[in-house]
């Protein structure tokens, strides 16, 4: 693995810009791979070898993403929606695995680690990169069972829906009222169709 | 099931001798009392280290294994069996773990199971599923049931038999999802409609209901009075109900009108009296899409009745028949533990 210095440099050009979520997210991916024992995840073998959730979709995901090498696509990269920054590094192999949460008690330190700058951001951005691992996180070992469903490799699932005759991969189809169904069918959407709300104005105003 | 033995080209070599070798099964190690659990992964690779740990376990001889081309390995047979046995709802761990792998909810809901199905399943030789019964409410990751093959090594096929069986009747396990039901409530009684008793039936229905993801819109308190419980059900039909729940008037006294109440309305198929105890005098019935349940006084007593039975079933839209209802007599008598542990225990289950 690259040193911090040039992995925050790649990382950051990766996301777009310096922030201190990029700081926080690259110093927790190294103590994530440091504790499950991978040295170099982003290539083989070891890229068959992790899997990381992520439980925001802010920076810091970007910065883990860069350093790990993980991606949705490859399934090694499982989103988690708790508005948490946190991460669990998983070692398939071993199944060893440390879940990483960032601390608020980091932020209120900030000030104590880079005094020379007023800015906010610049004197987290500073402060993140000298301050211990123990203030800036904390760390559980855990034990995450991953589904057959969720594993990286080729599709090993699929159903058809019953409503809509969409394939459904990976087990993630539900049962409802007795039909196999995909979630949009049974669950609703996050979307409406403009076709949808044409009509339905049409309706009102008829 | 296993039911014959098969020899298998296994080569065994001492302990002492197997430095460098990778070990072909998951090693059990129990500690009484405190654990039970793989001390050594299949796959492992055996360090002079090992070597005393081993022998403590019992091990003075390995297996290596040569598989044949007809031969599968336990963890690959067991994967390819909890796929062809998991449906919809139906989840299990990419890792097995000593040749078995949990079967587990990916959500809550009712478990199903076919239990023909099962059972043919477990006909065949060495194969193995277990699992809860049948109509359990479960909850995300619940566990469902447990499948291995029966050997370290299976033949190909009678793995291929097993998956067959199960693909063949998919799914043999599923989990249907719970609607989120409209409830709403009617509870009667002359005594709690004049303020002498404090009504306790709506707080429990609400937890019951609740806890399954329905939501109880509304509760109605009305004397022993078979029109205007019939008016008032005719009300709620009209607005967006999709299951309403009587309390109390369900027994043979005079006073006890709620059932006529019921068949006045709209409610025409109806089914009065289940097999079960507590809950013989219960009524189940429907109209166009919406259920009713009238629900006798023991629900006010008993933690457990008839109503933890078959709210389940109509969350999962199911609709119980007469015969459900007569077929839940089989494990339909409540033992009135001390401390209850229903689920887990033999009340509703069916065998």
């Amino acid at each position: 693995m690259e040193n911090f210095e040039t992995l925050l440099q790649g990382s950051s050009k990766a996301h777009g810009h310096l922030c201190p979520g990029q700081v926080v997210g690259v110093r927790m991916a190294m103590e994530g791979c440091r504790l499950i024992e991978l040295d170099n995840p982003s290539e083989l073998p070891q890229i068959k070898k992790l899997i990381v959730y992520v439980e925001i979709d802010r920076c810091a995901t970007d910065a883990i993403c860069f350093v790990t090498g993980v991606r949705l696509g490859r399934r090694s990269l499982k989103f988690v929606d708790n508005g948490i920054m946190a991460a669990t590094f998983v070692n398939l192999e071993t199944g060893k695995a440390f879940r990483i949460v960032s601390t608020e008690r980091a932020r209120g330190l900030a000030e104590m680690y880079a005094p020379e700058i007023s800015d906010k951001r610049q004197q987290q951005l500073q402060a993140y990169k000298k301050m211990g691992i123990a203030e800036l996180f904390d760390i559980e070992e855990v034990k995450v069972d991953v589904p057959a469903c969720d594993m990286p490799g080729p599709t090993r699932f699929k159903q058809i829906c019953s409503s809509c005759g969409q394939v459904v991969r990976d087990k993630k189809e539900v049962m409802r009222n007795g039909k196999i169904q995909c979630r949009p069918c049974a669950l609703g959407t996050y979307y409406r169709t403009v076709a949808e709300i044409s009509h339905n104005k049409g309706t009102h105003h008829g | 099931m296993g039911n014959t033995k098969k020899s298998l080209q296994f080569k065994t070599i001492p302990v002492d001798e197997a430095v460098g070798s990778t070990l072909a099964h998951d090693m059990t190690e129990v500690i009484p009392g405190e654990s039970k659990g793989p001390a050594f992964k299949k796959g492992h690779k055996v360090t002079s280290g090992d070597i005393c740990r081993l022998m403590r376990l019992g091990k003075n001889n390995l297996y290596v294994l040569d598989l044949e081309d007809d031969q599968v390995h336990e963890d690959d047979a067991v994967n390819a069996l909890a796929a062809a046995l998991a449906g919809p709802g139906v989840i299990f761990s990419g890792s097995p773990s000593e040749g078995k792998l949990e079967l587990k909810a990916a959500y809550p809901g009712l478990f199903k199971v076919d239990i023909e199905a099962l059972t043919e399943f477990n006909m065949i030789q060495d194969v193995m599923c277990a699992a809860i019964h049948n109509n359990t409410s479960v909850k995300t990751n619940h566990s469902l049931a447990a499948t291995r093959a029966i050997p370290l090594v299976i033949h190909k096929d009678a793995l291929e038999k097993a998956v067959a069986l199960a693909q063949n009747n998919y799914p043999i396990f599923s989990v249907k999802m719970y609607n989120p039901l409209k409830i709403r409530l009617i509870i009667t009684g002359n005594e709690v409609y004049k303020g002498l008793i404090e009504d306790k039936f709506q707080a429990i229905v609400q937890k019951k209901t609740e806890d399954l993801g329905a939501t109880l819109e509304e509760t109605v308190i009305l004397p022993d009075d078979e029109e205007m419980i019939s008016r008032q059900i005719n009300t709620y039909l009209k607005k967006e109900t999709d299951l309403i729940i009587t309390t109390g008037g369900m027994s043979v006294d005079p006073d006890d009108v709620t059932r006529a109440g019921i068949e006045s309305s709209g409610f025409k198929q109806t089914i009065y009296s289940s097999a079960v105890l507590p809950g013989a005098m219960f009524l189940l019935g429907y109209h166009k899409n919406a259920s009713i349940m009238g629900l006798p006084a023991c629900g006010l007593y008993h933690r457990t009745t008839i109503f933890d039975l078959i709210l389940p079933r109509l969350m999962a839209g199911e609709r119980p028949t007469r015969r459900d209802l007569a077929r839940l007599s089989h494990g339909g008598l409540c033992l009135n533990c001390e401390t209850c542990r229903f689920p887990a225990c033999s009340f509703g289950k069916v065998g």
